[in-house]
């Protein structure tokens, strides 16, 4: 499995970095020697200095016999050159390519074609966007997955100290979520993550991640204390790209949304684009500003600036300033912990958006879809169990998975299944695991699915 | 750094390095000498030392490796196989004190061939065997080894092969460092069958074939025999080790593109031009010198002056003929073939013919730009151009080398040795060759230099394997702070 990613920034540094752990062989191209330096020192990588829209480096990196092409550098047209090459270079490799430009993807279907052949065109805003769609639908949530066409929700939730079960055994647990087919599949306790067994206690201040079918997600808030009201009000700070696609996307539910950017011309392009959003220009940062739209009665402010460390202190200011919850947009990877730390607890970031996509298109074969978890220490998978893999037709307790994987749903026709160990997996069946980084490699051996990336 | 991490990778292949002194073992219980006892001996030992660090320094386990303590791994792993690999000669009692027994492994482990030994013929084979194999396993890289087949490191891997393949440009044939290292040794695995089975076929037995076939492949020059490969005086041996002794000069990565199916690496390689080219002007300079004044037939000049001009370059070591007596032309050319070295990426040691090529036409461009203050010049390698930061650290290795070189023999001459010898003798320790000129010249070996003079070779030895700065940096007080 051979996979070459043209762009050394940060998402393609991620997805590197994600594949080298499973044991990929990885060739990154970029022109920058420093963020290149990046990739070579850290990771288990090949790292090519070069345009990777040149057909040499192309071919330099090996793309002839490489499966997957990854093109996300910052410019769109170098990834379209890079996918055209690639394209007549070897055709049967398959193209991914991160495109933000709207003049581009008013055209997405084009770019499929010849002579681009673009198998998948990620464009991270618009995932974010729906990241933040999911969120809204369950308001208590701090991290949304979904599987099996939406019918199985993983749900990621912070555990706070008036919560109900703070301090509960899950095993005592157990009695209240077992009719609802809830399951608690991980923790994420200080950054590390457990996946837990009955004995193990739930602590102030864990994330823990739930799996539960669509529609018992909202019981399963309440059992957790996270049943909030849904949102209403909604402030943006901040109209380029992502906040402009967000605020399209809420004209759709009945919120009342507000925007404030700083540029006349944006916000007279905005106004033009938006029917019943208000435009408001103005400083984000300006706290008579804030105070003059009422942001304390907001049960959301989303800040959603090209800066993050200005997005991280104007979200602390309306949450201070009596706002409900603030949504903050980050960029770099490496402050995703730390914003956790302060307060902030939903995080959207187009880039983490774009590595899930990429990693689930990766992923493709016989894996339905894949959510990397926050932290990044596991991924769910959702895979098909064929009749020649071991993991059928046995109780799952013996099924011979590696430490650190678990089996959190089957889904048997309309049914769904919250396994136990004595549950058994029939050919056919679509099972959700739950798997720490390291053993996906196993799990993939173990379901026989030698993942038919094309 | 992390010294309990850094140890706890030590104890590890350590462990292994134990294991792989089974192999002499077997060579003594065939052979029923006097080496069984203290390789069993060793053995545990190197074992239960191994098992120890890495136990006792468990718990840093399962951490990602900084740049720092891939340097620290390898200075310290190469220093601890110096040491173990010294036990089964002590325990043998083949030397009389253990500055010997380190001497001796440390020149095997770094493929250096100097020895205190002054009895081959007499030694149990099993402590020959032990010797010749420390050069097979130093000549790729214990590291490079233990990145190939063991499960020690994950996320580490480049900067511990960084650190012991230096390079100024490492190859990377595998996107994955792993199979990158699995690939030379496959490489190496290969060549090293070839020769074997081509000495065997020219009247050597097994133990001997395999013998020199670790002491060529790897550049060492160990012999079984006193007078090194001369003892067996026959062409068709002398023509076989030269052909190998040259392929170990060459970059594996040449080799590996040649057997994928490449034809054209070797010659599309510019380094390895060079390299030809220079070994193919001073094998000419040597032969037309030694023909009718040493010599009376060309083909004797030929056969001889091959053989050592390619020894010497390449780092190998081994002789046919004591070149002492030859006028001193061939000399001063071994003395700077000594400098010279093979190519980079090859088991062979020296300054590296890459190295002296790009400070050459770095020079050579300096020249032009003053014949043409504003022309834009750039120091290419094959087509590419050779980054400023690339070309000040081969600037850096230079100096340090020549540095390195002047104050050692300084000390050397300090203790009492002789002009000739203390150049040579430090010329040839740096440069992981063995035989030098004078008092360690390749009739004569090291057992004459005073005490403290072979420990000041062992360093310089270690020195110039690991490309001075992985182990120079241990003497720097900021890598050990936290």
């Amino acid at each position: 499995m051979k996979i070459v990613i043209v762009g050394a920034g940060e998402v393609g540094y991620n997805i590197a970095r994600r594949l080298s752990m499973e044991n990929k062989d990885v060739v990154v191209i970029d022109k920058d020697a420093a963020a290149l330096r990046r990739v070579a020192e850290n990771l288990d990588v090949q790292a090519i200095q070069g345009s990777g829209s040149s057909p040499v480096m192309l071919e330099e990196a090996g793309i002839k016999a490489a499966d997957i092409l990854v093109a996300v550098t910052d410019s769109d047209e170098t990834n379209l050159v890079a996918s055209l090459f690639c394209n007549i270079l070897s055709p049967t490799t398959m193209k991914l390519s991160r495109i933000r430009g709207e003049e581009y993807l008013s055209h997405e279907e084009a770019l499929n074609q010849p002579p681009y052949s673009i198998d998948v065109i990620i464009n991270p805003e618009a995932e974010a966007v729906k990241k933040v769609e999911g969120l809204l639908n369950l308001p208590g949530a701090v991290d949304v997955g979904e599987f099996a066409e939406g019918r199985i929700k993983v749900i990621g939730i912070r555990l706070d100290a008036n919560s109900p079960v703070t301090g509960t055994k899950l095993i005592d647990l157990r009695e209240r979520t077992k009719s609802k087919q809830i399951l608690v599949a991980a923790i994420n306790r200080n950054e590390e993550l457990i996946i837990p067994s009955g004995k193990d206690e739930l602590l102030e201040g864990d994330l823990i991640y739930l799996v539960s079918e669509e529609k018992n997600a909202k019981d399963a808030l309440e059992i957790f204390g996270k049943q909030d009201e849904p949102f209403k009000k909604i402030l943006i700070v901040g109209g380029g790209n992502l906040g402009f696609k967000l605020a399209k996307a809420l004209e759709g539910y009945p919120i009342h949304t507000k925007l404030i950017e700083k540029d006349v011309a944006r916000c007279n392009m905005l106004a033009q684009a938006l029917n019943k959003v208000v435009v408001l220009l103005g400083d984000g940062s300006d706290q008579e500003l804030l105070r003059e739209e009422n942001v304390q009665s907001m049960d959301l402010v989303a800040t959603l600036t090209e800066d993050e460390e200005t997005n991280v202190l104007i979200s602390l200011l309306a949450k201070q300033m009596g706002a409900r919850k603030a949504l903050t947009r980050i960029s770099k990877f490496s402050y995703l912990p730390l914003v956790a730390a302060i307060g902030l607890e939903h995080v959207v970031s187009s880039r983490l958006a774009a590595v899930n996509t990429i990693l689930q298109y990766i992923r493709r074969g016989r894996v339905l879809s894949a959510m990397a978890l926050k932290g990044e220490a596991a991924e769910v998978l959702e895979a098909v169990a064929l009749e020649t893999s071991d993991i059928v037709g046995k109780p799952i307790s013996q099924i011979p998975f590696p430490k650190g994987a678990l089996v959190v749903a089957i889904i048997r026709g309309d049914k769904v299944i919250v396994p136990t160990g004595d549950s058994g997996i029939l050919p056919q069946d679509r099972i959700i695991i739950f798997s720490a980084l390291k053993a996906i490699p196993q799990v993939e051996k173990a379901l026989m699915v030698k993942l038919e990336y094309f | 750094m992390r010294l309990r991490y850094t140890l706890h990778l030590v104890g590890i292949l350590t462990f292994y390095l134990g294991l792989t002194m089974v192999f002499p073992l077997l060579f003594g219980l065939y052979y029923q000498d006097e080496s069984v006892v203290p390789l069993l001996k060793s053995i545990g030992v190197t074992l239960a030392g191994g098992l120890m660090l890495s136990l006792v320094f468990r718990g840093a386990r399962g951490e990602t490796m900084t740049h720092r303590e891939g340097m620290g791994v390898v200075a310290l792993g190469w220093a601890a196989a110096g040491f173990f690999g010294a036990l089964p000669y002590y325990w043998g009692g083949v030397f009389s004190g253990f500055s010997d027994c380190l001497f001796e492994s440390v020149s095997g482990f770094t493929t250096t061939g100097a020895s205190v030994l002054t009895q081959i013929e007499m030694t149990a084979r099993g402590f020959l065997f032990w010797r010749s194999l420390t050069h097979w396993l130093g000549g790729m890289g214990i590291i490079v080894l233990g990145l190939a087949i063991l499960p020690i490191v994950g996320i580490g891997g480049m900067q511990l092969y960084k650190a012991e393949v230096p390079g100024p440009a490492p190859d990377r044939l595998k996107p994955r460092i792993k199979d990158t290292a699995m690939v030379l040794w496959k490489v190496y695995v290969l060549l090293s069958a070839a020769e074997t089975v081509l000495l065997m076929a020219g009247g050597m037995d097994l133990f001997e074939a395999l013998c020199h076939t670790f002491g060529t492949m790897a550049t060492g020059g160990f012999s079984t025999r006193n007078a090194s490969i001369g003892a067996y005086n026959s062409p068709y041996i002398d023509t076989v080790v030269i052909i190998f002794m040259l392929f170990a000069g060459i970059n594996f990565a040449l080799h590996y593109q040649f057997l994928k199916g490449d034809r054209g690496a070797f010659w599309r390689n510019s380094e390895f031009r060079f390299f030809i080219g220079i070994v193919a002007i001073f094998f000419l300079a040597v032969t037309f010198s030694l023909f009718g004044t040493v010599y009376d037939s060309l083909g004797n000049s030929i056969r001889f002056s091959a053989f050592q001009v390619i020894s010497i370059i390449t780092t190998t070591g081994y002789v046919t003929a004591d070149y002492e007596m030859w006028p001193s032309l061939p000399q001063v050319i071994l003395l700077f073939c000594m400098f010279l070295g093979a190519s980079a990426g090859s088991t062979g040691g020296g300054m590296k013919c890459m190295r002296i090529m790009l400070l050459l036409k770095h020079t050579y461009k300096q020249m032009f730009s003053l014949i043409h203050p504003r022309a834009v010049l750039q120091v290419k390698l094959g087509g590419r151009p050779v980054p400023d930061d690339v070309m000040h650290s081969i600037w850096g290795y230079f100096v340090l080398y020549i540095g390195l070189f002047i104050l050692s023999a300084f000390l050397l001459a300090a203790m009492g040795v002789d002009v000739v010898t203390s150049f040579a003798a430090v010329a040839a320790s740096i440069g992981n060759i063995g035989p030098g000129l004078g008092m360690v010249g390749p009739a004569d070996n090291y057992v004459h230099i005073p005490l403290l003079g072979k420990w000041l070779l062992i360093l310089c030895m270690l020195l110039g394997r690991l490309e001075i700065y992985t182990i120079l940096i241990l003497f720097v007080p900021e890598f050990w702070r936290k």
